[in-house]
């Protein structure tokens, strides 16, 4: 038990001492804020370099319209009084304005019949000025008409009409009781658990079989494995691997913690105000208990996938070849992510349940069905059968892994491999 | 007392038989060879007796027990395919490869730093193994396999990879460490290096043991009663006697003759002084690749 100890503690310094891991943790956080904030960042620079107010001229045959048309910091509107009985020629008053005008804007006097309404520009008209429109004149045109059926307060009557419809799901636990949850926060929250089972396995798998391909490249693991056994090594590497896993998600969680406290206290009040709700909308669900269950999953997940990628990567002479058993690997990660974003619409449903009992599928989908409640003898047998899944490829794993690891310059073939766990 | 006893051991890979029935009896103290070309078992036995495989069939016994786990602690072995991190300090390794054969980390850390100074590698203590030259790192290797004083030492192949000068100061620490009471178990397919130091041996050819015992008694169970004769006038032809030799071969300072069967070497320099002046007699025994090669040659006719 000591050299596990040992092993687990010069697994988890050769990657946390390196260079590369400090780069990497402080990079990921920094990409990912910057993500975010491009969209944010070029709609804002959009909206400023618009500095250049536009001249737009409305030729107003009705008379009355225009003046629902507002000034915006972008557009500037000149109203002109159109002829009611004859239809404005645009180019000609276009050629006559010359420059100084971006845009006509020209409002037919059987605008209310038509309804539509005319923009003429020598540019590409800006999609902004076809909306700043639309919502000008689509409240005034509806009054309009309201008003022409001449029914008193038929605009109230119609506001009493609008109907915007509320679904409230309720869920009736166990002693029958009401307990309403937010269908949309469950939905989010399990895929965001999902989602981070699903990238530590690959990444922290990935890592430990390029840790295992290193060994054997080097030459080293002989000499190692006449001071331990195999297991003890494999272990100490499938352990060590974890706790860095662990860190590197620690200090992610502090400096995202840290930029969203304090982008939320700038901001001010709309922050905390989003806070606030996300955390009402999570708190309607039992968080402790989803919590619970993915740190036993993601921790069945991990050791299940993790000896996979130790066990073949025992049979890799070089780490070019590490794609060839990878792959396949990774393949089933992927199955199993997208059967958990396909059981989000039936959470209940006869895939989602059977996704939910196999072990290579089970910690990812059964992270999007908990919040939705899961009977409680599918998710004892689940994570059985996941821990047993997990024990039988820790040891086939391990007696892949102790007669790879000495075989050196040759390709293995799938067939061979199973040769060895006999 | 034999401090290790190898009995009938056999191993089989994937259909192919590695060792067949091999049975190896090593003194305390001395230094043994297992001979063998490539490919003759030589390191499944090995594995097998640092514990990395276990034999299929057999046993081995260590001080006349059988090994238990904890006896990695006693045995210190060199790899023929051996490397270290490349990313690790080089003071970092030697301790971490000591504690995990069970020594504590201050007499880890104090015996580093009196092998490092041995081998003149102190300035290289806070260095990445990367930064080493290959014979640098050969010692290293070397200081981690003695590191935790195992009573048994396993080198496999232990010269590859070294230039003259530090083969030879490796030999001189191995003969130390004998000196020193260690049991020293030496694999090799280079037959002469292991004639001047080996004491006793076992020849492995094909998973059998072919050749077992002290390597003056073999050579003396494999002579051919060859003698080389060297003549004060150097010119001068041997005289031929067909009742007491027949001569094989003449140089240009000495001639070879063998003797016939049942002559005694003392009959035939008592003829030899009647009839030439003679500077030198002396027998030459066979070196242990001829005995190798004879002994394979005569197993597969």
């Amino acid at each position: 038990m000591n050299n596990l100890g040992l092993i687990i503690k010069r697994e988890y310094m050769s990657i946390v001492g390196r260079k590369s891991f400090l780069v990497m943790t402080l990079l990921i956080p920094i990409i990912i804020v910057i993500c975010m904030l491009i969209p944010v960042l070029l709609t804002k620079m959009n909206n400023e370099s618009a500095t250049e107010t536009q001249q737009v001229t409305v030729i107003d045959e009705t008379g009355s319209l225009a003046q629902a048309v507002k000034n915006t910091p972008a557009f500037n509107f000149v109203t002109l009084q159109g002829d009611e009985n004859k239809p404005t020629d645009a180019r000609q008053f276009y050629e006559k304005a010359g420059s100084s005008v971006d845009a006509i804007v020209v409002i037919p006097r059987d605008v209310l019949d038509k309804q539509q309404v005319t923009v003429y520009s020598e540019n590409t008209v800006s999609p902004a000025l076809l909306k700043h429109l639309e919502e000008c004149l689509t409240d005034t045109l509806e009054g309009a008409k309201i008003a022409a059926y001449d029914v008193p307060e038929l605009k109230k009557i119609m506001k009493d009409c609008e109907v915007e419809l509320d679904v409230q799901s309720v869920k009736w636990d166990a002693n029958g009781e009401e307990n309403s949850s937010s269908t949309t926060a469950a939905m989010i929250f399990g895929i965001a658990l999902s989602f981070i089972t699903y990238m530590f396995v690959i990444m922290y798998g990935a890592m430990i079989m390029n840790s295992v391909i290193e060994e054997k490249t080097n030459r080293i693991v002989e000499v190692i494995v006449s001071s331990c056994t195999p297991f003890q090594l494999m272990m100490g590497k499938i352990i060590g691997v974890a706790l860095v896993g662990l860190t590197q998600f620690a200090i992610w969680v502090l400096i995202i913690g840290a930029v969203v406290g304090i982008t939320g206290l700038s901001v001010g009040g709309v922050g905390s105000d989003g806070i606030a709700a996300v955390l009402q909308a999570v708190g309607s669900i039992n968080i402790t208990y989803i919590l619970i269950c993915f740190v036993i999953y993601f921790i069945g997940g991990y050791l299940l996938y993790a000896s996979l990628f130790a066990g073949f990567g025992s049979a890799v002479d070089q780490a070019s070849d590490a794609s060839q058993f990878s792959t396949p690997i990774i393949m089933i990660m992927i199955i199993a992510l997208y059967a958990g974003m396909a059981c989000m619409e039936n959470p209940n449903g006869t895939m989602a349940m059977w996704c939910s009992i196999i072990p290579f599928t089970s910690p990812i989908v059964m992270m999007v069905r908990l919040p939705y409640g899961v009977p409680f003898l599918q998710l004892a047998l689940s994570i059985v059968l996941l821990y047993a899944t997990a024990a039988f490829m820790i040891w086939i794993s391990s007696r892949i892994y102790r007669t790879g690891i000495l075989l050196y310059g040759k390709k293995h073939s799938l067939k061979e491999i199973f040769k060895w766990i006999k | 007392m034999n401090f290790i006893e190898i009995k009938d051991v056999v191993k089989q890979y994937d259909g192919h038989l590695a060792l067949d029935r091999v049975s190896m009896d090593v003194p305390e103290g001395i230094i043994y060879g297992l001979l063998g070309p490539n490919g003759a078992g030589k390191t499944s036995l090995i594995r097998i007796i640092n514990m990395i495989t276990k034999p299929d069939s057999g046993e081995v016994l260590l001080g006349g027990k059988p090994l238990q786990p904890s006896d990695v602690a006693q045995i210190g072995y060199l790899p023929e395919e051996r490397g270290l991190y490349k990313k690790m300090k080089v003071g970092d390794h030697i301790v971490y490869l000591a504690r995990l054969k069970g020594v504590d980390k201050a007499t880890a850390v104090q015996r580093m730093n009196q092998w490092l100074e041995r081998f003149d590698l102190t300035e290289w203590r806070d260095k990445k193994v990367e930064a080493l030259s290959k014979g640098m790192q050969q010692k290293v290797q070397f200081i981690a396999t003695v590191i935790h004083e195992p009573r048994l030492l396993i080198f496999d192949e232990p010269f590859s990879g070294f230039d003259p000068v530090n083969a030879e100061q490796l030999k001189q620490e191995i003969l130390r460490l004998k000196d020193q009471g260690s049991t020293i178990l030496f694999s090799t397919h280079n037959m002469e290096s292991v004639e001047a130091i080996c004491e006793r041996i076992t020849l492995i050819n094909s998973a059998r043991v072919v050749l077992e015992g002290s390597v003056a008694a073999i050579k003396q169970e494999h002579k051919k009663h060859l003698y080389e004769i060297e003549q004060v006038d150097r010119a001068a032809t041997l005289p031929t006697n067909d009742t007491l030799y027949s001569i094989e071969q003449t140089t240009r300072n000495s001639t070879l003759i063998r003797l016939n069967d049942g002559v005694a070497s003392r009959d035939v320099i008592s003829w030899l002084n009647e009839h030439v002046q003679l500077a030198g007699f002396h027998e030459l025994l066979p070196s242990m690749n001829e005995i190798f090669i004879e002994t394979v040659k005569a197993l597969k006719s």
